[in-house]
């Protein structure tokens, strides 16, 4: 286990569990995983496998029921701006605007000048092409730029990684596609490892490097599969009706059916015994 | 008098609202625009006068703001109407239900002869006083109350206790210890709004979703900051809500202070014309104190339209 202090990322051996009404709820069981600096690793499962659990576990928000995960060679004990979160809703704060949203991310910086300050968030603002609506507030823009400005505050208090919780699940499908292909623009910008969580396949495929086929509940790692070797080349619109695409869409669908058949079985089994 | 005393009871069960009462949803709802219908802008201006008033009969609609005025007006036209006929009729005698010619007379007599301004100024006094110390309580503990479970825990059965103690009863125990001054009333007041404001105000904190808390949490926020920058904005409308609502219940106990013990006030004043049956003064006062809370009311909630446009 001494191999988790050289690893960016390390998941050892993580379980969690939840006291309910009728008593205990493993959500995750047995998780082991370790992430390289810089990968894009999207967490793939149905929806309320635990998925969600083990990354506000990496965040920091959740805290495992057995094992442990290490960051940069330290061990996760709460949250931290090491840690940066975007939510799926109420990810901005509807009383301030745009600018001062973003700005929000480097409030609690005390190294850094007002001005220094304003200068970053000008900067994030900008590279989620968000410059025009700086003084706007919350309500007057849409859901997907309502998104890009929390990933934009999320960066400008300059994570070491970034956890993104279904980001983009409330939104559209036009919207959606266009906020992915900007999440990419913006990950190769800012070279930022990332934890995606997310229950759509498209979504997963076209914006990993690498994907982790989550069990439904208690969540257990059923593939991890390496996108960025079978997807070559830079992701655009048109990546998705690739030959390479289409067939990582079946493959994982294949196991994603074969799982949710299973568990199924299991409960009626369960159900009867 | 036994019947007196009932019904200045219910005045004080009335204020002993259910925990967390609901919501007046016209305060929550954000600011209506006229013409917000769909239709707004398709069709002619006649039409659009007609469906104007149609919305007032659609389920859940949105009328808009003019319509909206105008049968609230009518509202108080018809309950003048029936008042007018009632008296001028002569269907009620005078002393039980003054026509309202009389009680403008009685009004004019109140403020050019007998000084009534100043009563109404310190009846003002009074419940602006009592509800600022109040609030300035009830915001920090009720935050501190949904922050910290050691607050929570201690404090909330204790409040729940006092908080159903008709506040009326309270009254020889505040007289008693603080005699007939201001002091006396002003706490009565503050008894009476307090502890259920603080209720009111740990719920609107609590109703903040974890989300924000979380991402102030993801930025290095301490508690303290998390509080002050996170809490205070996210329940800040809610809680202005909760507010004006409590500042009508605080009129309710300032007039049962003023008429169990004072020599001014409107509570006083009422109470000293009803001795001498001097109906037109009684409904004079009780005019008074429903202008001011209706104009109080409308007062917040222009401003809360004003301060809170991002909710829209």
């Amino acid at each position: 286990m001494t191999a988790g202090e050289n690893r960016f990322l390390s998941i050892e051996r993580v379980s969690k569990v939840f006291w309910s009404d009728r008593g205990r709820v493993p959500v995750i069981d047995d998780v082991s995983l370790a992430v390289e600096e810089g990968e894009f690793v999207v967490f793939l499962g149905p929806s309320g496998c635990g998925k969600t659990t083990l990354m506000r576990m990496v965040g920091g928000l959740e805290t495992p029921s057995a094992g442990r995960i290490l960051l940069e060679g330290e061990v996760v004990t709460g949250p931290s701006r090491e840690k940066g979160m975007v939510f799926q809703s109420y990810s901005s704060f509807p009383w301030l605007t745009v600018f001062e949203n973003v700005r929000f991310g480097l409030k609690y910086r005390t190294d850094l000048s007002a001005a220094r300050k304003d200068e970053i968030a000008r900067h994030y603002l900008d590279l989620v092409g968000l410059a025009a609506y700086g003084d706007f507030h919350i309500n007057r823009i849409s859901g997907g730029m309502r998104q890009r400005v929390a990933i934009a505050r999320t960066l400008a208090a300059n994570p070491d990684i970034l956890l993104m919780d279904e980001p983009f699940g409330a939104l559209d499908a036009q919207a959606r596609e266009r906020l992915q292909v900007q999440l990419l623009r913006i990950r190769h910008a800012e070279r930022k490892t990332v934890i995606f969580v997310t229950h759509d396949v498209d979504e997963a495929i076209f914006l990993a490097d690498r994907i982790i086929v989550f069990s439904a509940r208690p969540a257990r790692i059923i593939r991890d599969i390496r996108v960025g070797d079978r997807l070559a080349g830079e992701r655009t619109l048109e990546t998705r009706d690739s030959q390479d695409f289409l067939a990582l869409r079946r493959e994982i669908l294949a196991i994603i059916r074969d799982e949710a058949q299973r568990s199924e079985d299991l409960m009626v089994a369960g159900g009867m015994g | 008098m036994a019947d007196k005393v009932r019904v200045i009871d219910r005045g004080g069960a009335a204020g002993t609202a259910p925990p967390f009462p609901p919501k007046d949803t016209r305060a929550a709802s954000p600011p209506r625009r006229s013409g917000a219908s769909p239709e707004a802008g398709v069709h002619s201006p006649a039409q659009r006068r007609e469906a104007g008033w149609r919305d007032l009969l659609r389920f859940r609609a949105r009328a808009r703001a003019d319509v909206e005025l105008a049968v609230g007006a009518a509202g108080f036209a018809v309950v003048l109407g029936l008042w007018l006929f009632l008296t001028e009729a002569g269907l009620v005698a005078g002393q039980f239900l003054p026509s309202p010619f009389d009680v403008l007379a009685a009004l004019y007599r109140l403020f050019a002869e007998t000084g009534f301004l100043s009563d109404v100024w310190i009846s003002i006094y009074r419940v602006w006083v009592a509800f600022a110390i109040a609030a300035v309580m009830a915001i920090p503990l009720g935050i501190l109350m949904s922050a910290y479970r050691i607050v929570g825990a201690t404090t909330e059965p204790l409040i729940d206790f006092i908080r159903y103690l008709p506040v009326p009863a309270l009254v020889p125990l505040t007289l008693i210890w603080l005699g007939i001054g201001e002091l006396s009333k002003i706490t009565l007041l503050w008894m009476g709004t307090f502890f259920q404001l603080v209720l009111l105000i740990a719920d609107d904190a609590r109703r903040v979703p974890k989300e924000y808390i979380e991402t102030g949490r993801t930025l290095g926020a301490r508690d303290p900051q998390i509080m002050r920058d996170i809490l205070l904005p996210a329940m800040l409308p809610s809680m202005v809500d909760n507010l004006r609502i409590t500042l009508g219940w605080c009129w309710t106990y300032l007039i049962i202070a003023e008429i169990v013990a004072a020599n001014s006030g409107i509570g006083y004043v009422i109470w000293a014309a009803k001795r001498y049956v001097k109906t037109p003064e009684v409904f004079a006062g009780v005019l008074v104190i429903g202008i001011i809370g209706l104009v109080t009311d409308q007062a917040i909630r222009w401003g809360h339209r004003k301060a809170f446009r991002y909710l829209g």
